[in-house]
């Protein structure tokens, strides 16, 4: 079995404690000899509306485009989908998948040079055109890439019933050039679609996130992984998030399965760990009752991979009740920082400035106490941090529009505690 | 048949929990060698939860499929039961999460070697620690009689815990308490280390305590202090030599004994001695116990019920040998 699945938590509760929290880190050592055990397909959607004219983002974007197609493995399905009012397949033939190939890779290339920017933005069509398109190859690792430019032009609602009906199908990333698009609308998009949201400022970046994406798609080797968790009567899921490497709450992803058990999807998987957060409200016990509060398994269709135990131990001794789990402490905080730093955007946006440096504040203190250095440097662009430690913070007169939506973007990305501490 | 002393207990319905941990039942019963048979037979394959009482409720690892309330730990409630010879309990207690006592009883016809154990709670991993003590020390006995050597080799058992395993051992190593005694024929020996204690009851008159703590309340009650205020101290119970490796040099303190009367050795833990600190008070709920008509098991068991209803602070590991012979007029030669 190449996938683990390991539980770090601190069992024992206070007599009268409900409240189960664990850290769930999955481990995978990729499938068998790092071959993929589905097929894969890859749908690339350029936003390819007017505006894309501005800054050469264009040229960018099919020089992206391009070196994203010779990312794609040999005899992985793809398709190139041009964005504008409405979905236009750019490549192969309309309604169908090219297998990828030397011959149909340089194919590709040479369509893409036919991308011209005129149009709208239609965001919900293009996903409903990717996802047709993927309900050709069902069971595949299921990847897109969607860049954009601006804000959707749809009506309002469109999108988040597209995103409703599609949901589950394929995995999503999504990244904005410039600075005219929404992190809002993008983020939707991600979270449904188990996918990242990034902003690449600079059109000139814009190739080499397309590349770094499209190696990321090839190196998943499974394509719909599932977190099953079993919780006992009287007990509840509070939530399930993905701590790491970005915080992703999947508690509104349940689907029922089974008595008091329900899957959580997890997307795609090659070689990599990622870390869970798992909180389970429960009876509270009478001392030294012992009760698991949840089985946590890592599974594919019906096939288990792993399991991890998360358990309640009842004691008088506070000794062992009060002791912190650094691994429940440490995602407890990167969530909050994520949470935070979307609140001080948020709050600095409507013009509440007193209500922005609090949150700022204590941002940079929670960023600064986990080492999470990259948060940090972001929010140093946003407020001038006069001392981490205590979330002393001015917030800047002046703030760069991409300065901020990078720290948007990427407030949920997360750090991982040093284990064996 | 089964040897797991876990499913002759109805109330741990712990037929479940050998059958689900997958583990051998020789494993499953620490400190008891396999020439202890235990009555009962599995129940069924899934037995009711205990906690809930769902028919077949139990799930393979242990835990109830509906409540999710562990069903028992095979360490919870063991019992050694050999008939007239010897009997051995150690339970849980009723405010403990897990055993952290063991216990180890051998009987080869007349000859009886028994170990009781008890985990430090401070230490890491003290559940192991008294489980590889009682196994080293009661192998050791197998072998031969020498109980100072099988504390000795005990001891370096437990020692070596602290390098293997969990990196948090070697930060509080796993550590435990240990009172072992041979009979062979009338002449017992005993040697400890740490609280847990040995006594002679014989058949008329007060019990004798043929231990001496290595803790804390007896170094205060030796140096003058007042025994009562001594053992309600908080520190009453800190023990002053134990087996792990932090333990330093041990020299296991030891006793020689014939005897000359009918009688009973008692081994414990502080799990139960606590309750009854005075041997006098310990003998007369023993002698009641053994008086009521049962069996040698029923009056053990009938200890560990004591302690627990008397609230069951600790685990409470109890074990009864009778020993008789009516020669000579009692000699009690203990020296340490």
């Amino acid at each position: 079995m190449p996938y683990t699945a390991e539980a770090f938590q601190n069992e024992f509760l206070a007599l009268g404690a409900s409240e189960v929290n664990a850290i769930v880190t999955v481990t995978s050592s990729g499938a068998e000899g790092g071959r993929r055990t589905a097929g894969a397909t890859e749908i690339i959607i350029v936003d390819a509306s007017g505006s894309m004219q501005a800054e050469g983002r264009i040229s960018a974007a099919r020089q992206a485009a391009k070196t994203a197609v010779e990312c794609i493995d040999d005899g992985v399905n793809f398709a190139i989908i041009a964005g504008v009012s409405t979905a236009q397949q750019l490549f192969p033939a309309p309604g169908q998948l090219a297998v990828s190939s030397p011959q149909t890779r340089a194919d590709a290339i040479r369509s893409i040079d036919r991308l011209q920017a005129s149009g709208g933005t239609a965001m919900g069509a293009w996903l409903l055109l990717a996802a047709q398109l993927f309900a050709l190859r069902p069971g595949d690792i299921a990847h897109a890439i969607l860049l954009t430019d601006g804000d959707n032009g749809e009506r309002v609602g469109y999108l988040e019933q597209v995103l409703a009906s599609i949901a589950g199908k394929f995995a999503c990333d999504c990244r904005g050039v410039g600075v005219n698009w929404k992190v809002s609308e993008l983020r939707k998009i991600a979270e449904a679609m188990l996918g990242t949201v990034d902003i690449v400022a600079k059109p000139a970046d814009l190739a080499a996130a397309f590349e770094q994406m499209m190696t990321k798609a090839m190196g998943k080797t499974s394509a719909d992984v599932q977190l099953k968790i079993w919780t006992p009567v009287n007990s509840t899921v509070r939530f399930v998030k993905q701590v790491e490497p970005e915080v992703m709450d999947l508690t509104g992803k349940r689907v029922e399965d089974g008595p008091r058990a329900a899957r959580y999807p997890l997307g795609s998987w090659g070689a990599e760990s990622r870390d869970y957060h798992v909180c389970i409200d429960v009876t509270a016990g009478a001392a030294g009752d012992e009760m698991l509060a949840a089985r946590v398994s890592v599974v594919e269709g019906d096939t288990v991979h792993s399991q991890a135990l998360v358990r309640a131990v009842w004691t008088e001794d506070t000794a062992l009740s009060t002791r912190i789990n650094r691994q429940v402490a440490h995602y407890t905080g990167q969530a909050e920082l994520a949470e935070t730093i979307q609140a001080g955007i948020e709050a600095r946006k409507a013009g509440d400035d007193r209500t922005a440096t609090i949150k700022f504040g204590r941002a940079a203190q929670l960023a600064h106490a986990s080492g999470n250095k990259a948060t940090e440097e972001l929010l140093a662009t946003v407020v001038d941090i006069e001392d981490a430690a205590t979330g002393t913070v001015r917030l800047r007169r002046k703030v760069e529009a991409a300065d901020e939506m990078a720290l948007d973007t990427r407030s949920t990305k997360t750090v991982r505690v040093g284990r064996g501490q | 048949m089964t040897d797991c002393a876990s499913c002759a207990d109805e109330r741990a319905a712990g037929a479940a929990f050998c059958e689900a941990c997958g583990r051998s039942l020789i494993e499953a019963t620490p400190g008891v060698p396999l020439e202890q048979p235990f009555s009962e037979p599995p129940l069924a394959a899934k037995p009711p939860c205990p906690n809930c009482g769902v028919p077949g409720g139990v799930g393979t690892d242990g835990y109830c499929e509906h409540c999710g309330m562990l069903a028992g730990r095979s360490r919870d409630h063991l019992e050694a039961d050999s008939a007239e010879i010897a009997a051995a309990v150690t339970d849980r207690g009723r405010r403990h999460h897990r055993n952290e006592d063991a216990m180890w009883l051998a009987v080869r016809g007349t000859d009886v070697d028994v170990v009781v154990c008890d985990g430090v709670s401070a230490s890491f991993d003290p559940d192991v620690a008294s489980e590889v003590a009682a196994n080293t020390a009661g192998a050791a006995l197998g072998k031969s009689p020498d109980v100072s050597a099988a504390i000795l080799d005990a001891k370096a058992a437990v020692a070596e815990l602290a390098g293997v395993g969990d990196p948090r051992r070697a930060a509080s190593n796993p550590a435990c308490t240990i009172v072992a005694a041979t009979i062979r024929g009338v002449e017992i020996n005993i040697g400890w280390v740490g609280d847990s204690r040995a006594y002679w009851l014989p058949a008329d008159g007060p019990a004798e305590q043929l231990t001496e703590d290595d803790s804390w309340a007896t170094h205060a009650i030796a140096m003058g202090a007042d025994p009562a205020a001594a053992m309600r101290d908080p520190k009453a119970h800190a023990i002053t030599a134990w087996l792990g490796a932090d333990a330093g040099p041990v020299a296991p303190r030891t006793g020689a004994f014939t005897v000359i009367g009918p009688g009973h050795l008692i081994l414990c833990s502080d799990g139960l001695w606590n309750y009854l600190p005075d041997p006098a008070e310990l003998g007369a709920v023993v002698r009641d116990q053994l008086h009521k008509g049962g069996t040698l098991i029923d009056a053990a068991r009938g200890l560990t019920d004591y302690a627990n209803a008397a609230g069951g602070a600790d685990n409470i590991t109890v074990a009864l040998v009778p020993v008789s012979n009516i020669a000579l007029a009692p000699v009690s030669n203990i020296k340490e």
